[in-house]
């Protein structure tokens, strides 16, 4: 099966070191873009309820385009390499972060925010201040969501050309190398599982701290 | 970024012809009433009577449809509301601090937005807690979850006090404590309220409470002041039944030359127990789970004598026994005179008696200064 010979040679012939940092690579620049606009359009839609209905159907559909699918319409747009997978990420990201966002500032208690003006803070101090630390755990949970979402996203772009442990996958299959599949394969699960496993401590330790109420 | 304060010291708040509608009905309906500066004005009623929301007209919260509210002659819909708010120091029951901050933090929010010096803020948060009876060092960096409900209530009064306002909105600060723990956080709101000594508008449906902290009482019903006065006047010249019976409803101050100790007492409770060897840390967090200002202590059957929180947060870390601390407490039996057993408790200063039926302790008699003021 797999010695440890075999993975260092794969390893080494299919440069995964540097494959590995061209997904984390990817994979980070959507997640920040993805929790910039995510939390944006949350707060937007919370702030102007209206819209609120609109704007997350319009993401439900969004979320229901196949994801090679969503990738092959943006090439035409971003061009091969890493832009389509990116986009598609942030796309498939914002949905689950928004919807905690708005669910988020929605479920503290009106109580805090009428005390917190009642003490003499502007409606966007009470909102910064109180309204959305208390929503962090939940947010948290979004951005958990959409982390899982983007790996999976961006692993698929290897088909397009984007880099990072899709193109090694890729390679394996064309080549029909099985040694290659297994290792990438393992990997980037691993990879997944790890990153994860962190974002759970994490919105842990943001349910403790501001999720006991 | 430091707001400029509308106002030093209030000369005086009037009311002009205030209206407020809820839908079909009124919430309040043509209110004329004068604050006087530097008096505890008592706002009481039942529910629904308008208090709460002539309350929250002064600083805003609420806006009234017709009428004005003037604080020194400057009438508040002129007055940027963030900019008023910073001005008036605001008490709520139950809720009022944010669990995702500390203590330092929920005093010192204000004064941060707006932007004072670090040090400041941590020399003015430490004052209000020695202030309110709370060790800072012991309290600073703690959760209000981690604090009991008197606790909090008081970490609510320091946090009004923290920008220093001369007005202070109290929306029932203690409605939400038990009968002893209201009455011991009370008589300490006296003792600030004369320390700091400025303007306070209260809320309340407690009407002792309104008797005892109130210079003058407002009585409202059904979005009318009914009659305003102080205390003594609404006792024994109400202007009508419904004043009479929300002055005196257990028609105590009719016949108190007959009252029993019995008739006023509150029951006592296994939870103000402790037991003698206990040690003072442990008992300050037993006290603290258990929401308790002040405590029993017990050897077997035999009583000890009182502690209080206030004291045994002093003497951390000397492990000091609870039979070493307590200090003596007056005793009487159910069937004494009220007006004897106040009059006692008034002499040796003591507020807090408990009431044995032969060997057993069966009630709490809490010292009441309305009743001691007519004896």
């Amino acid at each position: 099966m797999l010695s440890i010979q075999v993975i260092a040679d794969v390893w080494d012939r299919h440069l995964i070191t540097m494959r590995t940092i061209e997904h984390l690579h990817m994979f980070s620049i959507a997640l920040i873009l993805s929790i910039i606009i995510g939390v944006s359009v949350g707060v937007f839609i919370y702030m102007k309820p209206k819209t609120a209905n609109p704007v997350l159907n319009f993401l439900n559909i969004v979320e229901t385009i196949p994801d090679l699918a969503l990738i092959v319409l943006l090439l035409p747009i971003l061009k091969l390499g890493a832009g389509p997978t990116i986009a598609a990420c942030v796309l498939y990201s914002i949905l689950p972060i928004a919807r905690n966002t708005y669910t988020g500032l929605k479920s503290v208690d009106e109580q805090y925010t009428y005390v917190a003006q009642a003490i003499g803070l502007s409606p966007r101090e009470a909102l910064m201040k109180v309204r959305i630390p208390m929503s962090l755990p939940l947010i948290a949970g979004g951005i958990r969501i959409a982390l899982v979402f983007c790996m999976g996203v961006v692993t698929l772009g290897g088909l397009v050309a984007a880099g990072g442990l899709g193109t090694v996958l890729q390679n394996g299959i064309q080549l029909y190398q099985k040694d290659a599949i297994l290792v990438a394969g393992l990997w980037t699960g691993l990879l997944a599982v790890l990153l994860d496993g962190f974002a759970g401590m994490i919105e842990k330790k943001l349910h403790e701290r501001y999720g006991t109420w | 970024m430091q707001t400029e304060r509308l106002f030093d010291r209030i000369e005086s708040i009037q009311f002009k012809g205030i209206t407020k509608k809820y839908g079909e009905g009124f919430a309040v309906k043509e209110l004329d009433l004068e604050i006087i500066g530097g008096e505890l004005l008592i706002l009481i009623g039942p529910s629904g009577s308008g208090k709460t929301t002539t309350l929250r007209m002064i600083n805003r919260m609420i806006e009234q449809d017709e009428g004005s509210v003037t604080i020194n002659g400057i009438d508040t819909k002129d007055a940027d509301p963030v900019r008023l708010r910073r001005n008036i120091g605001y008490v709520i029951q139950n809720i009022g601090l944010f669990p995702h901050m500390t203590i330092r933090e929920n005093i010192g929010l204000v004064p941060k937005i707006e932007k004072q010096n670090k040090k400041d803020i941590e020399e003015r948060v430490k004052t209000l807690l020695d202030f309110v009876s709370l060790p800072p060092e012991m309290f600073m960096n703690r959760y209000p979850k981690q604090l009991s409900g008197g606790q909090q209530q008081r970490v609510g009064l320091a946090r009004a006090m923290a920008m220093d306002p001369p007005l202070f909105l109290m929306d029932e600060p203690f409605g939400a404590l038990d009968p002893i723990l209201r009455k011991q956080l009370q008589k300490e709101f006296l003792k600030i309220k004369n320390e700091i000594n400025r303007t306070i508008v209260f809320v309340t449906h407690d009407i002792e409470e309104a008797l005892v902290l109130g210079d003058r009482i407002a009585i409202m019903d059904q979005g009318e002041l009914v009659q305003v006065g102080p205390p003594e006047e609404l006792i024994f010249n109400p202007a009508n039944e419904l004043v009479a019976d929300i002055v005196d409803n257990q028609r105590k101050f009719k016949h108190m030359d007959t009252l029993k100790v019995k008739d006023l007492m509150s029951p006592f409770e296994d939870k103000y127990v402790l037991e003698a060897k206990m040690e003072a840390c442990d008992a300050v967090d037993e006290m603290t789970d258990r929401d308790l200002e002040t405590a029993f202590v017990f050897e077997g059957d035999e009583l000890l004598g009182q502690v209080e929180i206030v004291d045994l947060m002093k003497c951390r870390d000397r492990g000091e026994k609870l039979s070493e601390l307590a200090k003596p407490i007056k005793t009487f039996q159910p069937m004494d005179s009220v007006a004897f057993a106040l009059s006692e408790m008034k002499n040796s200063g003591e507020y807090l008696a408990i009431v044995m039926n032969s060997k057993h302790p069966v009630g709490i008699l809490v010292s009441d200064e309305v009743l001691l003021k007519l004896i």
